[in-house]
């Protein structure tokens, strides 16, 4: 369902280009959990940036459900995140003047859909997290834990095909990562296809397969699963 | 407006900032609209017509003191040389000029005795010249005849047989008649002397800007023997400022027991007496101007702020699928709500602001109207200033949900 190839991304300050990725490829089936590793600065972020259609890129094609993504208009990006793409975040990004039913809406709401179906939404998905009960407390009320459990339902309740976590256990001791992990197992097997950036070896190893970035680039291919096998195509 | 829930209840979480604006709006809006309301009615009282020629009309006082100086002689000899000149329209001799602060009023009332009250109204005393000079319409009756004019001594108490009134003094004296049925009957002047409207005019001002009654004026056929005498003079278009000093050499020189003073032209008139009037007007337009930019710069203040602090917010916003749009629209109409509730608190300081005014400094009540245009300008207002943060706001990167801290 997504296909990279030969992606280059380049950051330009005033007196350096920063080489975030280059003749990057990657292709991911539908129902893949593929977790990504690799040193600080190697171009994981900006990887899933580019997947999540948060940053745009200076070189390559990105398809995304054959779809290709380059050449769509700012607003365009938008509605195809919006309805396609969930994003996790280290730092759970939950919005603090809101409780947690209007920060699970957030999403729903730049949908045009009924209030009655995006309260259904709401509560389902908070029930999946084990979270129903508080649905009117602020995040400020919640443990850490359950903060990253409020912003993978806020990421469910829109209900993609495509969620993408950018270290989503980094802020996390090692019990509480291991109830995320799970939870995006669950998720997964549910047919939602995931791609997790994550430092922990232990995480890494209990997804389908392991992608290793290194100066920008895919630098070795490590599988679990069956899945792994050939589809991707490894930078030149 | 379906955000409207959510951007409600994130703003009661962070009140001060929202409400200090709230009540900056209100204020803001109550001294503007006061302000406006009270520079409108100035404008009103100024934009009112004296009734004269006033671009090309000119007055003087001519003060004799020589023993043998005779306020008779010189006056005749004074208007006929004054009416020969090449350039003047007429000339008169009066005792008082519209908007000049001073003159004389007296009472008219429709039946004789001291018990009835007499209607206010100033006294023009000139000759059968005097409509022509003040470039005034008579809209019914007649103008006097050069019989009827007669010489008022200084102590003189009586009055003369016939008057011209103003149709404003008409109606006020007969509000039941039609304007031609007034020519004809009679009025009295301290109490019981009878006296014949001839004459009805379109309109002249009382000397007294200020007074209420400042449309009810009436002339007066005669000419006073005083040894101060004004004489008002009307020129040609674009004739006045090169006769001044030509007449007053004129008159200084025809007569050497006199001295010829006070030369002032009727829009000198009009400016001094409504000086305070364009002082008032300017300095309400400096508050006015000056707490507006205030207003603005504390929306403009207020908003980056709170954009600022919101970017990572704003950034996961737009990764969850917030387009530009909808981030602009957030800080709108986030800003629509606050200036709502500075506005309806602003609705009540406005009126009751008037209330005070009215109640203590004879203050007009407002016009209903200020209060919708007082409302539109502040809500303008407020949308004119945030759509600088907002714009920003809408810019922010979508990134900015997974790169910053
Ligand atoms: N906005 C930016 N401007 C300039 N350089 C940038 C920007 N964003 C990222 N970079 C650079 O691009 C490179 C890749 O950054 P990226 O954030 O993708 O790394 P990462 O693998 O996610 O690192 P970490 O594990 O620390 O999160 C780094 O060298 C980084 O400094
Ligand atoms: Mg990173």
């Amino acid at each position: 369902m997504l296909k990279m190839q030969h992606i280059s991304k380049v950051f330009r300050t005033d007196l350096v280009a920063t080489h975030a990725l280059r003749d990057f490829c990657l292709e991911v089936a539908e129902g893949e959990f593929i977790s990504v590793t690799g040193p600080s600065g190697s171009g994981k972020t900006t990887f899933l940036n580019i997947a999540g259609l948060l940053e745009t890129f200076d070189q390559g094609q990105y398809f995304l459900d054959d779809e290709d993504i380059s050449h769509l208009s700012d607003n365009a990006r938008s509605r195809l995140r919006n309805e396609k793409i969930g994003f996790i975040f280290q730092s759970f990004n939950l919005i603090p003047d809101l409780n947690l039913f209007d920060n699970v809406d957030v999403p729903l709401r730049y949908r045009k859909m009924p209030a009655s179906e995006r309260k259904q939404r709401i509560e389902t998905s908070l029930e999946t997290v084990c979270l129903a009960s508080r649905s009117k407390h602020l995040p400020s009320q919640l443990s850490g834990g359950q903060q990253q459990r409020v912003a993978i339902a806020r990421a469910l309740a829109g209900q993609p095909r495509f969620l993408l976590a950018d270290e989503p256990t980094g802020n996390l001791d090692s019990a509480m990562a291991a109830s995320v992990l799970d939870l995006l197992k669950e998720i997964n097997a549910a047919g939602t296809t995931i791609i997790m950036v994550t430092h922990d070896p232990v995480l890494a190893e209990q997804t389908d397969r392991q992608i290793y970035v290194r100066d920008g680039q895919i630098s070795n291919i490590a599988s679990t699963g069956q899945l792994a096998e050939a589809r991707l195509v490894s930078g030149a | 407006m379906r955000d409207l829930g959510p951007i409600l209840r994130a703003m009661l979480r962070n009140k001060t900032g929202a409400i200090l604006i709230a009540i900056q709006i209100a204020v803001t809006m109550t001294i503007i609209v006061n302000a406006v309301f009270i520079i409108q009615q100035r404008n009103e009282l100024m934009a009112r017509e004296s009734g004269l020629d006033e671009a090309n009309s000119f007055y003087l006082t001519s003060v004799g003191f020589a023993d043998d100086y005779n306020p008779q002689n010189t006056t005749q000899e004074d208007l006929l040389a004054l009416r020969a000149l090449p350039g003047v329209v007429d000339a008169i001799q009066t005792n008082a000029v519209p908007m000049s602060g001073s003159g004389w009023s007296m009472g008219l009332q429709t039946q004789p005795g001291e018990e009835f009250d007499g209607t206010g109204v100033a006294v023009y005393m000139v000759d059968e010249h005097g409509l022509n000079t003040l470039d005034v319409e008579l809209i019914a009756g007649r103008n006097f005849n050069q019989q009827e004019i007669r010489w008022r001594e200084p102590a003189a108490r009586t009055w003369p047989d016939v008057i011209i009134i103003t149709r404003d003094m008409a109606e006020a004296l007969f509000p039941e008649s039609a304007i031609e049925e007034v020519v004809g009957k009679t009025v009295y002047i301290n109490d019981d002397q009878p006296i014949n409207i001839i004459g009805i005019i379109d309109k002249l001002q009382a000397p007294w800007v200020g007074w209420g009654s400042v449309e009810r004026a009436m002339l007066s056929p005669e000419q006073t023997l005083f040894n101060s005498a004004n004489y008002l003079i009307r020129t040609k278009p674009g004739q006045r400022n090169s006769l001044m000093p030509q007449i007053e050499e004129m008159l200084a020189n025809s007569n050497k027991g006199r001295i010829i003073r006070d030369l002032t032209t009727i829009e000198d008139t009009r400016e001094r007496s409504y000086r305070r009037h364009s002082a008032m007007i300017k300095i309400l337009l400096i508050v006015v101007l000056t707490l507006t930019l205030v207003t603005a710069a504390g929306i403009v203040g207020l908003s980056s702020f709170t954009v600022n602090k919101r970017r990572k917010q704003i950034g996961t916003r737009r990764a969850l699928g917030a387009t530009k749009g909808d981030i602009l629209r957030y800080f709108m109409l986030e800003n629509l709500l606050i200036s709502s509730m500075g506005i309806a608190l602003g609705l009540a300081l406005t009126l009751g602001l008037n209330m005070v005014l009215v109640n203590n400094f004879e203050m007009q009540r407002l016009d209903w109207y200020y209060l919708p245009f007082g409302m539109a300008v502040l809500w303008l207002l407020g949308q004119l200033a945030v759509l600088g943060p907002a714009s920003r706001a809408a810019a922010i990167p979508p990134a900015v949900a997974t790169r910053s801290v």
